[in-house]
């Protein structure tokens, strides 16, 4: 016997919501009113309508201003609806017109039914795509920076790994990979805060989606780092699009008030067939490097030998990291003196790395590692206690109180937030005299004028300690930041002083610098007086210091003390051991 | 003398020639004055462009839609390999026309955008929506659904697929000079005039209830829990190459439609192949999953007897007007339960319901009409426009 005909046809609502189809959704109205013959079937929720077929727009304005009373009847262009109303819940209700013929019993308990079914069925709904929603957004947050919205590492990876495995077929591209770091970024954030910095990041990973084309993918690696991954027909059409990221980003934008200017330099690698993903990654990186140790702002393309290139700075970085532990770095310390007679008033420390294989190497070897890694601060202190240590001594021997030192501070150094905490208790054990030490940064350190420095270098000065500049003459000068800051001493860089006697424009240039140091009531010692020659120029300038191979090269303590302190009287000597043999430096 | 109210003009050729079918069709319409409306009704043999660019020079102006067909019937009853230009005229009647393409959207998008044109026409007292689908662009329900969602209960609907002479590989729709696959086009017709509009099919079940347990879009996968196919082929036990040839099987599907029950009625699906892989039967439209399915076949006298009714009932819809034109969209299966040999009853049958007015119309793969309810895409069945 052929079952009653509402319900197949309930059956059908059913099954209408057994798939996740959004087009059976939509449908599901019309096989409400299908299954009655109905023209019009509405879902009305809160006084409007969710969703409604058979209507016009002006009907529905109608049915929605007599909704709340549920008509039985009611008047379109086409005729008069026998409506229908069954309620979808506490606020939902379903309305089913039909032109003519009102429903019997049989077609209003299937309405009943099938409203009740659609209520259910849009809540299971509602509950599966939330939980589906969740997923999808636990999935994106997985694989993309919170902060620009851009694919993260992980997803960067596998992007590129899919890339590299599937060339395209015309075989004419090649995946490439634009590493991409803004230059000076710790500076951004150490001068403006975190949030202007976070806004710098947000500006590049626009300039970068708008740079590239509509299939490349960019991505956020970390920190300042961006990758862009791209199907490239040349090496050209590469670099191509790196000059115009390069130009893009240059571009000054304006954070926290004040308009920036920053560039980013650019590593570029071609992937080869047989490359990871990881691999190409980091030859990019290391294109990056070199880019930036050519003088940032710029691209490089990935060579090989850079790879041999990367892998002695890292070895060079951790047998530094292992020096720095194991007490290999040590303070040599150059004379300064009075140049009208030659008179021994202090030393600079700089220093030296006791190699136990390679000897005793310059700075100019692993100065840029420790910058790098950061482990200049620690070579920065190291330095500072050794030196303040022997001339506290000397210090307190008779007719030597007059002795100062000068000790280098990087640029990284002074950033650094507890640098006067460490300095304090330095300047305490050693017993030397406070206003006898000088911390010599660079200019540049001081151009940038970054807040934290300004604090630094204030807490300085209540320590009582003196700034002095070195290399003065060779960076952004400004007559703001020395009479800004505690300056007591101008350091003229070697440049200048080499071509004195030879060289107008130099000499013109070490007057200036000597007038405005007397003008502003600061010291003044010349670096690199090599020669007699040099030495009479300067003081015939009234330059009152210097400090050259002319006075003494820079040597170890004991050396220092047996060839000039000893001399000059003490009865005892301060330093224990034998005076070391003449040294060599390696280059 | 001024022009008529409405009327209709339909000229025909069996000519192999273009030129000459379009020169010949052309001339037999013997137009009053330009049509508001032309219907271009081809056989895939006839360049669709080329009928096209012919109007676009002889009634320059003239809206155009049609489409490629399964069959052809001209004022003389059914043809084969023909061309029928179908013109509507008047001073009361008034036509916009209208297209959708599937490209990147669903059939019932490119359905409502089709329908658009009903914005467009200025409206007279009487109103229909006409299209003209690609049978085999998907479920057709959806272009049902899509024009209604312009049309509303106001506007019946009425219509065909494009048809390919059973190869079942590719349809034609025409708009102005555009030819495309997988589109939707439509006409918009608005008289001052009444229009009429008849539907019968005339198709009985032959099986018991069964309960449709597995569908998608148009692929019937299972009745009763078990593969549709085998469910088909078990029940009808046709001759062996049928379950073998897709052109033996077409055939035979054709006479041996499924029916799905409604509230008062039992709804035709035209089965256009199988897949042998999934077990399935590819239909023309949806079979809804959870419906209650029956087999049919064709019986000569109920399907002649229903193209007497649906004229008559379009007839009738035109409240004592006397018609001046039918357009009539019937399914290609009903002629393949009539025969080559007898299909010529049929028409013959209409025409003498009619009085011999001006008639055209093709063979379709699938056909809709919508008056009441929400719904309106059937198959099997023969829908009659009448114009008043």
């Amino acid at each position: 016997m052929e079952p009653s005909w509402s319900l197949p046809l309930l059956s059908e609502i059913l099954s209408a919501f057994s798939t996740e189809d959004p087009e059976n959704l939509r449908n599901v109205l019309n096989r409400v009113a299908e299954s009655v013959d109905a023209e019009v079937a509405a879902i009305i929720c809160d006084g409007r309508i969710d969703w409604c077929i058979g209507l016009s727009a002006a009907e529905q304005g109608l049915l929605v201003q007599t909704a709340a009373d549920e008509p039985p009847e009611l008047a379109i262009r086409a005729g008069r609806l026998n409506t229908f109303w069954a309620s979808m819940g506490s606020n939902d209700r379903l309305m089913v017109g039909r032109l003519g013929l009102a429903y019997d019993l049989e077609e209003r308990s299937l309405l009943r039914a099938m409203a009740r079914s659609i209520q259910l069925s849009l809540r299971l709904l509602a509950a599966i795509s939330s939980e589906r929603q969740a997923r999808l957004d636990a999935s994106y947050q997985a694989s993309h920076d919170p902060l620009t919205d851009l694919p993260n590492r992980t997803l960067v990876l596998e992007k590129l790994a899919g890339w590299i495995d599937n060339p395209p077929q015309d075989g004419d591209q090649y995946t490439a990979v634009l590493f991409i770091d803004i230059d000076r970024f710790k500076w951004v954030n150490d001068a403006h805060g975190h949030a202007a910095g976070d806004e710098v990041l947000v500006h590049v990973s626009v300039i970068l989606k708008r740079s590239v084309g509509p299939n490349d993918l960019v991505g956020r690696l970390s920190g300042d780092e961006f990758i862009v991954l791209t199907r490239t027909p040349s090496a050209q059409a590469c670099t191509d699009l790196a000059l115009r990221i390069l130009t893009a980003i240059q571009t000054p934008i304006q954070v926290a008030g004040t308009e920036l200017s920053h560039s980013a330099s650019v590593g570029i690698c071609i992937a080869e067939p047989h490359d990871t993903a990881s691999s190409v990654i980091e030859n990019a990186d290391m294109a990056m490097y070199e880019a930036k140790a050519l003088g940032r702002g710029g691209f490089a393309l990935f060579e090989p030998r850079m790879r041999q290139k990367a892998q002695e700075r890292l070895s060079l970085e951790e047998e530094l990291r292992h020096a720095v532990g194991s007490g290999q770095i040590e303070a040599h310390l150059q004379p300064i003196v009075r140049l009208s007679d030659g008179k021994l008033m202090g030393f600079e420390a700089l220093a030296r790395w006791r190699h136990p294989e390679q000897g005793l190497l310059s700075p100019a070897i692993f100065i840029a590692a420790a910058e790098e890694s950061g482990l200049i601060e620690q070579i920065d202190l190291i330095v500072l206690e050794a030196a303040c240590q022997a001339v506290g001594r000397w210090q307190r021997l008779p007719g030597l109180g007059h002795l100062r030192v000068s000790s280098n501070l990087s640029g990284r150094t002074l950033g650094s937030a507890d640098l006067v905490a460490h300095i304090d208790p330095i300047l305490a054990a050693s017993g030397i005299k406070v206003a006898q030490v000088f911390l010599e940064i660079t200019e540049t350190s001081l151009v940038e004028d970054i807040p934290s420095t300004a604090s630094t270098i204030e807490r300085m000065r209540q320590l009582g300690v003196q700034l002095a500049i070195d290399d003065f003459g060779t960076g952004y000068s400004s007559l703001l930041y020395l009479k800004r800051f505690p300056v007591g001493l101008l350091k003229i860089d070697r440049s200048f002083v080499a071509n004195l006697g030879s060289n107008p424009d130099d000499e013109a240039i070490a007057r200036a610098i000597l007038s405005l140091a007397k003008a502003l009531g600061v010291e003044v010692v010349a670096e690199g007086v090599e020669t007699t020659t040099q030495q009479e120029w300067l003081t015939d300038l009234h330059c009152a210091y210097g400090q050259g191979y002319l006075y003494g090269r820079p040597k170890p303590m004991a050396a220092i003390e047996a060839d000039l302190i000893k001399p000059l009287g003490p009865g005892t000597p301060l330093l224990d051991g034998q005076r070391p043999a003449a040294e060599t430096i390696q280059p | 003398m001024s022009e008529a109210l409405s009327w209709v003009k339909v000229g025909t050729s069996t000519d192999g020639d273009i030129a000459t079918a379009f020169q010949e069709a052309l001339a037999q319409l013997d137009l009053p004055g330009l049509p508001k409306l032309l219907v271009v009704l081809a056989a895939p043999r006839y360049d669709l462009g080329a009928v096209a660019k012919g109007l676009a020079q002889s009634l320059p102006g003239c809206p155009v839609i049609g489409c490629s067909s399964s069959g052809e019937i001209g004022p003389t009853g059914a043809l084969t390999h023909a061309l029928v230009l179908w013109a509507l005229g008047g001073s009361g009647v008034r036509v916009s026309t209208g297209l959708g393409e599937t490209n990147g959207q669903g059939l019932r998008q490119a359905a409502s955008q089709a329908a658009q044109c009903l914005n467009q026409v200025e409206r007279r007292d009487h109103t229909v929506l006409m299209l003209l689908s690609d049978g085999l662009g998907g479920d057709q329900m959806e272009v049902v659904r899509g024009a209604y969602d312009v049309a509303h209960a106001e506007v019946p609907l009425v219509g065909g697929c494009a048809g390919d002479y059973l190869a079942m590989k590719q349809t034609q729709q025409l708009h102005g000079e555009r030819v495309m696959t997988g589109a939707v086009v439509a006409a918009a017709i608005s008289s001052d005039r009444p229009l009429g509009v008849g539907v019968s099919h005339g198709w009985t079940p032959v099986s018991e209830p069964m309960q449709v347990t597995g569908s998608k879009d148009t692929l019937l996968s299972s009745l009763d829990d078990r593969p549709a196919l085998d469910v088909y082929l078990e029940f009808f036990q046709p001759a062996p190459e049928v379950q073998q040839d897709a052109k033996a099987f077409a055939d035979f599907a054709a006479t041996h439609p499924i029916g799905i029950r409604r509230r008062d009625k039992i709804e035709m699906r035209h089965i256009t192949g199988f897949d042998a892989a999934s077990r399935s039967l590819i239909t023309v439209a949806e079979v809804p999953q959870g419906a209650l399915a029956f087999l049919t076949e064709g019986d000569f006298q109920s399907v002649l007897g229903a193209a007497a009714d649906s004229c008559q009932a379009a007839i009738e819809a035109l409240g004592g007007s006397e018609p001046v034109g039918l357009l009539l969209f019937d399914c290609v299966s009903r002629r393949s339960v009539f025969s080559e040999a007898r299909v010529q009853e049929e028409t013959d049958l209409i025409t003498s319901c009619t009085g011999g007015v001006p008639m055209g119309g093709f063979y379709t793969y699938g056909e809709i009409a919508r008056t009441k309810g929400a719904g309106g895409f059937h198959n099997q069945t023969l829908v009659t426009l009448a114009i008043g």
